[in-house]
């Protein structure tokens, strides 16, 4: 595959083949060298065939092999031009994001209470395999229409969370009778869960600020500790992306859509089955938002019980929520006029400029906070929106892995990871020790890279780096 | 080992080869359960019993181990032996699976969110069946 690099970090896979529109991977070279070793580009190629897809099949930097789209692919869709909706393009983990909480503390404070900080969220945080949920179950269903709102109601969270999520935590057009009875069961164990795989909640200090205005707009502040903490829909989003994908077949075949992998099913936004499956995603978004919410609640009330506090002493304000994978029905602007598009960022974060309607008074000015993780060990990045961004107002959505979870364990054990990280400060809590290595560090990219990349591409701007003291493993 | 891992780079895969369909759904589905962890060999055993209808035959294995993956998260089982019936003239299959408390296994790798149809392959190839299926980890 032969790519035409238009700038030191865009390249280009002209549109051929099928294609619709052309490829474009923002990378820097040694970022590009890591793509060309898998499968990714190909994946952005096909995703270039689906039915109405506008400008380009676009990448961001953290950019690595996917199942049908790439993890960090961005496209959207024309509605009003059949364009299509794809569960693919969204993935099993619908809504998985990142929250980022600030507190009143500092590292000195942490290295004060470090172990009972580490024991309280070690005891508190449910992740894994079986290992239950903070919430009832009997909030699902109304979790589902009002997502992080009805967790509010329940008594998680504080008054003005709401405002620092992206969407206020609602995803809009939730149609719960489109979730299956098989997605419910599922998620009724697990509302209040970690996961696992690369699924965490890290204690950060804000290690370095590159925009001190943004920085306070959000709530940081240099040497602040803060928690960060990364998951999804868990098993109700999984049964509903494999409920819908079965549904997608068929229903392909009757709009004369075909699709280079079978991953990229998809139909017309503006059909029965586009509007049923966004329905759905919509109500497992909600389960998403609220997931995170609850979650948040239990992480001040594991520091308020650590530093023997009240939660609202700990000043455990929410900086942002957002998700990473979603389709969205935006308006953008195409060759001078604005249309309603469906914007799929399967790994990939929303990234508004400053100014934009949707985002809450205190931040407008500054842009949407995005939220760029790292694995333990590596820094993680509070980046934010500007104006201009070439692939529809998308960032990365974290470090994107580099090596498979064979390579990364043949590499080292999960007791050399922690003991490494122990050594390096960083204390760990694993669901698992011998799952550890499967998410060290090294299998990763260059985080800061990533975060580079995405300045120099117009993608976002530098706000804040993020050190990792304390980690708590899915 | 009648199936093998694939590589992948977030994710993983396998892939199988069986003498009769059946077979090929039981060695994908061991091969699945045995990248999240083993049962003991002297563990009891939880059975319980599924039936599938499917369009294709790659519908069928998908259909088949999504619905255990259903299973496994809902009963909180790990399972580890598997007895499958194809059902003649039609791509449906009844299977009983074995397994034992999820939470009791050593775990060899973290749970499986879903099966997907990236690259997805069941077929006969020199006689006997072939499958390969990814995972989203």
């Amino acid at each position: 595959m032969v790519f035409r690099r238009v700038s030191d970090v865009v390249w280009e896979l002209p549109a051929i083949d099928g294609m619709r529109v052309p490829g474009i991977i923002f990378a820097s070279q040694a970022l590009m060298t890591l793509v060309r070793e898998e499968r990714a580009a190909e994946q952005v190629r096909n995703v270039a065939h689906l039915p109405g897809i506008t400008k380009a099949s676009f990448a961001m930097p953290d950019i690595h092999w996917g199942y049908g789209f790439p993890i960090g692919g961005v496209a959207a869709t024309d509605v009003a031009a059949g364009g299509v909706v794809s569960p693919g393009g969204v993935g099993f983990d619908i809504c998985c994001g990142v929250r980022l909480l600030a507190s009143s503390f500092t590292e000195a404070d942490f290295e004060r209470f470090r172990d009972r900080v580490m024991s309280s969220l070690d005891r508190r945080i449910p992740r894994g395999m079986g290992r239950g949920a903070i919430a009832s179950g009997s909030l699902v269903p109304e979790v589902l229409v009002r997502g992080a709102a009805a967790a509010l109601d329940a008594g998680y969270g504080w008054q003005g969370d709401l405002e620092r999520c992206e969407e206020q935590g609602l995803s809009s057009g939730a149609d719960p009778s489109a979730v299956s009875d098989h997605a419910i069961a599922r998620g009724k164990g697990q509302l209040g869960s970690l996961g696992s795989g690369n699924h965490f909640l890290e204690i950060q200090v804000v290690d370095q600020l590159f925009d001190p205005v943004a920085a306070s707009a959000f709530g940081l502040d240099a040497g602040m500790l803060v928690v960060m903490l990364h998951c999804g829909s868990r098993g109700l989003g999984h049964q509903t992306c494999t409920d819908q994908l079965r549904l997608m077949g068929p229903a392909m075949a009757r709009h004369g859509i075909s699709v280079p992998d079978r991953q990229l099913a998809c139909v017309p936004v503006e059909s029965t089955e586009g509007r049923e499956y966004l329905g759905a995603m919509a109500a497992s978004a909600n389960f998403a938002w609220a997931n995170r919410h609850v979650l948040a609640h239990e992480v001040r009330e594991g520091f308020a019980e650590a530093f023997d506090v009240s939660p609202e002493a700990t000043g455990m304000r929410l900086v942002y929520d957002v998700a990473h994978n979603l389709a969205k029905l935006e308006p953008h602007q195409v060759d001078g006029r604005v249309i309603e598009l469906c914007v799929h960022r399967k790994g990939a974060t929303r990234a508004f400029a400053p100014g934009h309607p949707d985002l809450a008074q205190d931040i407008r000015g500054s842009g949407q906070p995005v939220l760029v993780p790292g694995s333990m060990g590596t820094a993680s990045w509070v980046l934010r929106g500007v104006a201009g961004n070439p692939a529809f107002s998308s960032a990365a959505h974290g470090a994107g892995r580099v090596m498979s979870r064979k390579q990364a364990k043949q590499r080292e054990s999960g007791r050399m990871v922690r003991d490494h990280l122990e050594t390096a400060g960083i204390s760990v809590r694993p669901g698992s020790v011998a799952l550890l290595s499967e998410e060290a560090p090294y299998a990763y990219k260059d985080v800061d890279e990533v975060a580079e990349v995405c300045a120099r591409a117009g993608l976002a701007a530098k706000v804040a780096r993020l050190r990792p003291v304390g980690v708590i493993k899915g | 080992m009648p199936y093998r891992v694939l590589p992948h780079t977030a994710d993983t895969g396998i892939e199988g080869t069986a003498e009769t369909l059946d077979s090929l759904i039981a060695v994908m589905s061991q091969g699945m359960f045995e990248l999240v962890g083993r049962c003991k060999a002297s563990s009891q055993r939880r059975w319980l019993t599924l039936t599938i209808d499917a369009e294709t035959v790659e519908d069928l294995l998908v259909d088949t181990m999504s619905e255990l993956l259903y299973l496994s998260e809902t009963e909180d089982l790990l399972f580890c032996d598997f007895r499958v019936r194809v059902h003649p003239g039609g791509p449906a299959a009844t299977m009983e699976v074995g397994g034992v408390p999820a939470s009791a296994v050593e775990p060899a790798g973290p749970p499986i969110k879903a099966v997907t149809y990236h690259d997805l392959v069941v077929e006969r190839r020199e006689g006997k069946w072939y499958g390969r299926v990814y995972f989203d980890v």
